[in-house]
């Protein structure tokens, strides 16, 4: 049995869907009331591969919100994603997706110190940050869309905000193995830490976003921040292609430009048959095709029967694993996110 | 989760604090003991172990009384018995309707996942010698648990409308007993917010085990949390 670990969008946000639920408990509660609430498995899932395989699955929601970072409530954060995942593994479930701001979390607060959460003792080989398959979709939007806008990558600049986090140095490595020519842009909050990768990667220049910005023909943004960040559309390249691969994802809103396409990153199209009720809670714009590819890799190892940690620890992705994931992820049914 | 202050067990805001969570855990200890030996007369046919269960909380009583001696401090037990108080009249009443139902949710569940979540949150900032013993303690109550639960889960059909009641009962007397010592569980690096989430994990996969929904539990764990 697969598992997702997931959190709503914001705190109104979980409190209108509460109230939309029936969980009257809940919809009345301020952020107080949400730092104190445990987690629950709201949804079994079920899941049918476009090969006919049939698989089943959990959904654990956290509640956490994005606000309890914006807070400094730290702490409850912490919480959160700790008892959500004891939560999954006290019932079982062999893999489990740790979507959003989750896996941000338990790699920025160091959480795989901490192995023993009451009477469980965590097996971090259940668990995944789905960090590999979401690197590998973006990769595939950035190729199949640049195609499509006449673009060509061994001559643009690429610029990727968030280059040295798991999924932007994944990302990265894949530009400089595919597409050396390409003028790389590597832009990320944590100077020391992206001046080191630059030098493990050989390749690309280290930019602020504001230089950057202008001289960009793609953008992978691939930094994820409680309250998101405001972009001047006027200051982007026409054509320019966007990628919105971090959270909140809400570039597409802010930037509408013509000649400038945002795309949703990290996200697939799938051809499957999905028996659930969260992806509605989830604002997408088409529930019933559309998935957060990290929620993807989950059911990918359960189909294949992969039991281990695949996407784990900072900066571990591989272009073999990428390739071994976009492998079954075809085979399956899941495509990039085009629309 | 690691203790991010450096406490002084020592220094006197310390042990006036630790006076009356000591009293507290000590008299909760007494009060579990007292109470299992009732439901014995409830439930007979589960005497032997219920009795083994009152020898058990006991025990830990004992291990409570030597923190405390370690520390040199004197538990405040006049304000530990005034903080049992309510939560003790409505087991009594129980006891004598011969409602072994909410006996067993006040003491079975209720008690026992307040003092699992209190154990767990105190083990990280405790000091080395109550640590130990705190340790041993957790995992005796987690059987503890498991016997109300076992026993509930065995009768639900018959049981759930009055645990419901119970719940309704009893629960908020919970909050307002946390409210009540929240500065003095601060003091000795514990948070309201942590104890709180610990209670609803233990107290909530109580009820999921014994039979209730998903959105039963939600709706009963979340049960006066509020005006809390």
């Amino acid at each position: 049995m697969f598992g997702l670990i997931g959190h709503l969008t914001s705190l109104e946000y979980a409190q209108s869907l509460a109230d939309r639920l029936g969980y009257p408990e809940y919809a009345e509660q301020g952020l107080d009331f949400w730092c104190m609430a445990p987690p629950h498995i709201l949804d079994e899932i079920k899941v049918r591969s476009v090969t006919g395989q049939v698989i089943e699955g959990r959904y654990v929601e956290s509640c956490f919100v994005p606000e309890m970072l914006a807070q400094n409530r730290f702490k409850a954060a912490m919480r959160k994603v700790l008892n959500a995942m004891a939560h999954a593994q006290k019932h079982g479930i062999d893999i489990t997706a740790l979507g959003g701001f989750t896996s941000i979390i338990f790699e920025n607060f160091n959480l795989e110190q901490i192995r023993d959460v009451r009477n469980v003792s965590l097996d971090f080989r259940r668990f995944t940050t789905g960090n590999t398959h979401t690197a590998y979709i973006i990769t595939q939007q950035m190729e199949l869309a640049a195609r499509d806008m006449d673009m060509h990558l061994q001559r643009a600049t690429i610029l990727v905000c968030g280059a040295s986090g798991d999924i932007g140095s994944a990302v990265c490595r894949w530009i400089a193995h595919y597409y050396p020519n390409a003028d790389l842009i590597l832009v990320a909050r944590n100077q020391q830490r992206l001046q080191e990768f630059q030098q493990e990667l050989g390749m690309g220049r280290v930019l602020t976003l504001e230089e950057g910005l202008p001289l960009a023909d793609v953008i992978v943004w691939v930094a994820s921040m409680p309250k998101g960040l405001d972009i001047d559309p006027a200051v982007l390249k026409n054509p320019c292609l966007v990628i919105d691969g971090g959270y909140p994802k809400n570039l597409r809103t802010q930037i509408q430009r013509p000649g400038v396409r945002v795309l949703q990153g990290g996200m697939v199209e799938h051809a499957l048959e999905i028996d659930w009720r969260i992806m509605e809670w989830a604002n997408l714009t088409d529930p019933g095709r559309h998935l957060y590819a990290c929620f993807a890799e989950a059911m990918l190892l359960e189909f294949e029967g992969w039991y281990t940690n695949f996407s784990w620890g900072r900066n571990q992705i591989t272009l073999e694993k990428m390739a071994q994931i976009g492998a079954v992820s075809r085979k399956h049914g899941f495509q990039p996110l085009l629309s | 989760m690691t203790a991010a202050v450096t406490l002084d067990y020592h220094s006197d805001t310390y042990r006036d604090a630790y006076s009356r969570i000591n009293g507290i855990v000590i008299e909760g200890e007494q009060a579990a003991a007292d109470n299992y030996c009732k439901i014995a007369e409830l439930l007979p046919e589960h005497r032997d172990e219920l009795l083994a269960l009152a020898k058990m909380e006991s025990r830990h009583k004992k291990g409570f009384e030597a923190c405390g001696r370690n520390l040199h401090v004197t538990p405040d037990m006049t304000f530990a018995q005034k903080f049992f108080q309510k939560l003790r009249e409505n087991f009594q009443n129980a006891f004598a309707a011969g409602n072994v139902v909410t006996c067993l949710l006040i003491q079975a569940l209720i008690i026992e996942a307040f003092a699992i979540s209190a154990y767990n949150i105190y083990i990280p900032v405790a000091d080395p010698f109550a640590r130990k013993i705190t340790e041993g303690v957790v995992k005796d109550e987690y059987l503890h648990l498991n016997f109300g639960q076992k026993w509930l889960k065995e009768h639900f059909a018959e049981v759930k409308e009055s645990l419901k009641e119970a719940n309704r009962q009893n629960l908020p007397l919970v909050w307002q007993m946390l409210n009540e010592v929240e500065q003095d569980a601060a003091t000795l690096g514990m948070e309201k917010a942590a104890l709180v989430e610990d209670f609803l994990i233990a107290y909530g996969d109580a009820l999921a085990e014994i039979g209730f929904s998903t959105r039963e539990v939600m709706q009963m764990t979340a049960m006066g949390l509020a005006a809390a």
